[in-house]
């Protein structure tokens, strides 16, 4: 097309575009119509999967790990509905849900010795002893799925957290705050930390480091301990204790 | 101490803040629950019924592996709350000697008196010292009770009018009847 000059020049280039956004429109249309097509042809033939593999699915946290996976990846989530082919023939949902109100009796039942914060792995073995040796294996995977569908129950209750390279489920209210994120982090190591070790770190006043350490305190996370050598308070963390009563 | 290594020390005596009287509340109460259920299953499994609280005799409120011991003013402090739920008595006003009471007076009074029932004692009486080291009782948790608690025990029976105690002239002399 040739390049007018002028207002009828103007016209035809301004026509010329219009035709071309129509015909991209179509393009895109018909491009969105087959990537919706691929989608409920992807969506149907894992459904057809879950079926095939239910039981797989039911017994080992790998697989169902993998499953998981593979839905998310083209934005399929098996836990969000109770309604449908999830939910009625696979029975997912009720495995979490089931889960799920494991894990809280579990937070409940362990909140004496940990103080509301208990760490990931020894949830997962107080629930998995829990549930028998007959049942299905839990995964840390399938903990930190089902925290996700009772996060919903409290006010910042059943969070998890992640301290150092530990995860934690907090099962009382309350953010747990950067600084006391930092003090478990320092004390992850042995279990304990003296505030002249915390004020060491840069940044850690004397008034930060008290404030940090008192709260701690009184909230029940740390315990104290007058009687270690060289006479400094030591305050130590139960969540952070090997052997938990469990 | 005879079986001591039989005794299953719960793991929080391995923690040693256990052994520092905490100073929030609900932490010393949790603190409290825990040791006053320890001193009452430590006493019951060896048989002890009196503690001298500043005597190390009473070896549970240290634990050496750990390099810990429980101060004197925790020690009273977790004593006085066995006290307000019937568990224990001061047995003297500077609070030195603790009577502990794993069953409570009650509790004994009651498993006394079914044990006269169950021996057909009714109508007779026995010296009192009988009840905790005659040869009926051997094998029973009768055995060796002490008499701070085997006498308020029976004062008991007495005032629930289960029991008569008849004083003699000495301790040995003491006898009971029940009813």
């Amino acid at each position: 097309m040739r390049r007018g000059v002028g207002i009828s020049g103007l016209q035809h280039v301004a026509a010329a575009n219009d035709n071309y956004k129509k015909i991209g429109n179509e393009v895109k249309q018909s491009n969105l119509q087959s990537m919706k097509n691929q989608m409920e042809l992807f969506r149907s033939k894992l459904e057809e999967f879950a079926l095939k593999h239910k039981n797989e699915i039911r017994k080992d946290p790998e697989f169902r790990a993998r499953f998981h996976q593979m839905c998310a990846n083209i934005g399929v989530d098996p836990l969000a509905s109770n309604k449908g082919v999830w939910a009625k023939t696979l029975g997912i949902g009720d495995f979490y849900y089931e889960l799920g109100v494991q894990i809280v009796e579990a937070c409940w039942a362990t909140r004496e010795s940990s103080g509301g914060l208990i760490e990931l792995t020894v949830l997962l073995r107080y629930i998995n002893r829990r549930r028998g040796k007959l049942a299905d294996p839990v995964s840390e995977d399938d903990v930190i799925r089902a925290m996700k569908k009772i996060r919903v129950l409290g006010n910042g209750q059943f969070e998890i957290v992640t301290i150092g390279k530990q995860q934690y489920i907090r099962s009382v209210p309350g953010e747990l705050s950067m600084d006391s994120n930092k003090i478990l982090e320092q004390a992850q190591v042995k279990g304990f930390v003296s505030k002249s070790e915390v004020v060491k770190v840069p940044g850690w006043s004397n008034a930060r480091t008290d404030a940090a350490l008192e709260g701690m305190v009184k909230q029940g996370l740390a315990w104290v301990d007058d009687q270690a050598p060289g006479g400094e308070r030591l305050y130590w963390f139960p969540c952070l204790a090997v052997n938990q009563q469990s | 101490m005879d079986g001591a290594s039989a005794f299953p020390y719960p793991s929080f005596f391995s923690f040693p803040p256990y052994f520092t009287l905490q100073p929030v509340k609900e932490t010393r109460d949790k603190q409290s629950t825990l040791w006053g259920e320890l001193i009452l299953s430590f006493c019951k499994h060896f048989k002890i019924f009196i503690i001298a609280v500043e005597e190390d005799s009473f070896t549970l409120f240290c634990n050496p592996s750990i390099n810990r011991k429980l101060n004197l003013e925790a020690r009273r402090s977790f004593l006085d709350d066995l006290v307000k739920e019937g568990n224990a008595l001061w047995l003297d006003a500077s609070h030195q000697k603790c009577l502990i009471l794993w069953k409570k007076v009650q509790e004994w009074a009651s498993l006394i008196h079914s044990f006269a029932k169950t021996y057909g004692l009714s109508d007779f009486v026995m010296s009192v010292e009988e009840l905790s080291s005659g040869d009926d009782v051997r094998g029973t948790d009768l055995q060796g009770l002490h008499r701070e608690i085997l006498i308020r025990a029976l004062k008991l029976l007495e005032s629930q009018g289960k029991a008569k105690l008849f004083q003699g002239a000495t301790p040995d002399e003491e006898g009971v009847k029940f009813i």
